[in-house]
């Protein structure tokens, strides 16, 4: 069965959202459903350049007042 | 009196103990151990060979009034109230502190438990410590791997410190030519936050040190010293130098639901109470909280929960002030806080004294002597403040 999981990183600075995001993913399988929310600015372009390295996929990326939220599918683990 | 039962003699046990008026509260604290370490210190005795004594007994280090029970404990049941002690019986509280810190897992990779006892690593206990010096030591020349295993760790800026003293000890017995020193890392970087990247990194370009970004170990070859990630790359090695994952309590916890999968205890970010408990708290490395997991974080949640437990307001910020070694005599600290990102803070030598003269002052942190130096320390170095200063002239 597929996975719906939101990683909630708001408020970390360091070591920052990958480390919730990597941790994630060690637990995840392929088909699961990732959102991360940030309050990082960095998460954006760390996400986008981790989804590129693990081969995953970048379904939205979404940010208002309070918080930036990524969509992630993972299809590669 | 009301009880307060503290799970944990590491920096927030013992601070959080140190903080409560034992004229109101009959405040007990449960260490397996009976001896409290200076977990900074690891790091030197490993790329150092450093003789420094880093313990002293849990009982030399609580204010009169407070008890301190040597026990193991096994069970927490949060909706009855009890904490099972596999020596000394069954405990109650009114208030109860979970800080048990962060547990080892060299399990939890294939191959990693041969590398473990073998070799050691510098951060999870002098022993560890001590078995890695002696392999650096013995080094003739190759490669050496040296990073985190995956992305949960202690002490973020401990891993590259560990690489930046290496490369100094290398260099000093004239070692550097022959040895190709790698540096993997979860992150995207040398180091995670970015800010504090852009300061360390000419010195990792500078020194040589090769870095392998986004690499979380998969698993470990040990027959042809090589090691997988989880993304794809491979890494062969001569000295491996691997920090095992961390994960949370070994305490079995009612209801369960209070841990994530790692078993670190799910508490709020500014008041550390374990989701939907009012009497419980879990304090440091132990818990779910976004934010580094250091000694300086131990120590401002537990000044927060003495406050709070005492019926005063008090919340704790995120705030973070992590020392970190960049080797040659200088030093700097990762600063940030919840609503604030990490500063672009230059090393200096001046921090580097600072940094080495907490090994000193350690001690009377924890006995809260320190107190007034710290208040003034961390007023002079708020975040906002210093990235005024420091990110602005980026």
């Amino acid at each position: 069965m597929e996975n719906f999981k939101i990683i909630d990183s708001r408020g970390s600075a360091c070591p920052g959202p990958i480390t919730d995001l990597a941790r994630a993913y060690r637990n995840s399988k392929v088909g699961d459903l990732l959102e991360i929310w940030a309050t990082d600015k960095g998460v954006r372009a760390d996400t986008q350049a981790w989804a590129a390295k693990t081969g995953n996929e970048i379904l939205e990326v979404k940010e208002d007042q309070e918080k930036i939220v990524i969509k992630i599918k993972i299809n590669k683990r | 009196m009301k009880k307060v039962l503290i799970i944990g003699g590491g920096g927030g046990g013992l601070i959080l103990a140190n903080h409560l008026d034992t004229n109101e509260y009959d405040v007990t604290v449960v260490d397996k151990s009976d001896l409290h370490f200076y977990q900074p210190w690891f790091l030197y005795i490993a790329f150092k060979g450093s003789k420094r004594k880093i313990s002293r007994p849990i009982g030399s280090l609580l204010k009169p009034g407070v008890h301190f029970v040597q026990d193991e404990i096994s069970a927490i049941n949060l909706d009855e109230r009890k904490v099972y002690g596999t020596r000394k019986g069954i405990y109650t509280y009114d208030y109860l502190a979970i800080a048990t810190g962060t547990t080892p897992d060299p399990d939890a990779i294939p191959g990693l438990r041969q590398i473990y006892d073998e070799y050691g690593d510098y951060h999870t206990n002098v022993w560890n410590s001590e078995k890695l010096w002696s392999h650096i030591s013995k080094f003739k020349g190759g490669t050496i791997a040296i990073g985190q295993s995956s992305a949960t760790c202690k002490c973020p800026p401990s891993l590259l410190e560990g690489a930046f003293l290496l490369e100094e000890r290398l260099r000093s017995i004239g070692l550097k030519e022959k040895t190709k020193i790698v540096f993997f890392t979860p992150f995207a970087r040398a180091y995670s936050a970015e800010p504090m990247n852009k300061v360390v990194e000419p010195f990792v370009k500078e020194r040589g040190i090769e870095v392998m970004p986004f690499f979380d170990v998969d698993t470990i070859d040990v027959e042809h010293k090589t090691i997988a990630s989880l993304e794809g790359d491979s890494l062969n090695y001569d000295l491996p130098i691997i920090v095992p994952p961390c994960k949370g309590t070994k305490i079995k916890i009612i209801p369960e639901t209070v841990q994530d999968e790692d078993r670190f205890i799910k508490a709020d970010k500014k008041y550390m109470k374990i989701n939907g408990y009012e009497d419980a708290f879990a304090i440091g490395d132990c818990n779910t909280l976004p934010t580094s997991k250091t000694g300086v974080t131990a120590h401002l949640e537990a000044m927060a929960v003495s406050e709070i437990i005492q019926g005063r307001y008090a919340e704790f910020d995120g705030r973070i002030n992590c020392p970190f070694d960049t080797a040659y005599g200088k030093a700097t600290f990762v600063i940030a806080d919840y609503n604030n990102p990490v500063v672009p803070y230059p090393p200096t030598k001046t921090k580097h004294m600072m940094k080495m003269s907490m090994a000193r002052i350690y001690w009377m942190t924890l006995m809260g002597t320190a107190d007034p130096i710290f208040e003034q320390f961390f007023n002079h170095t708020k975040p906002e403040k210093l990235n005024k200063k420091f990110a602005a002239t980026e």
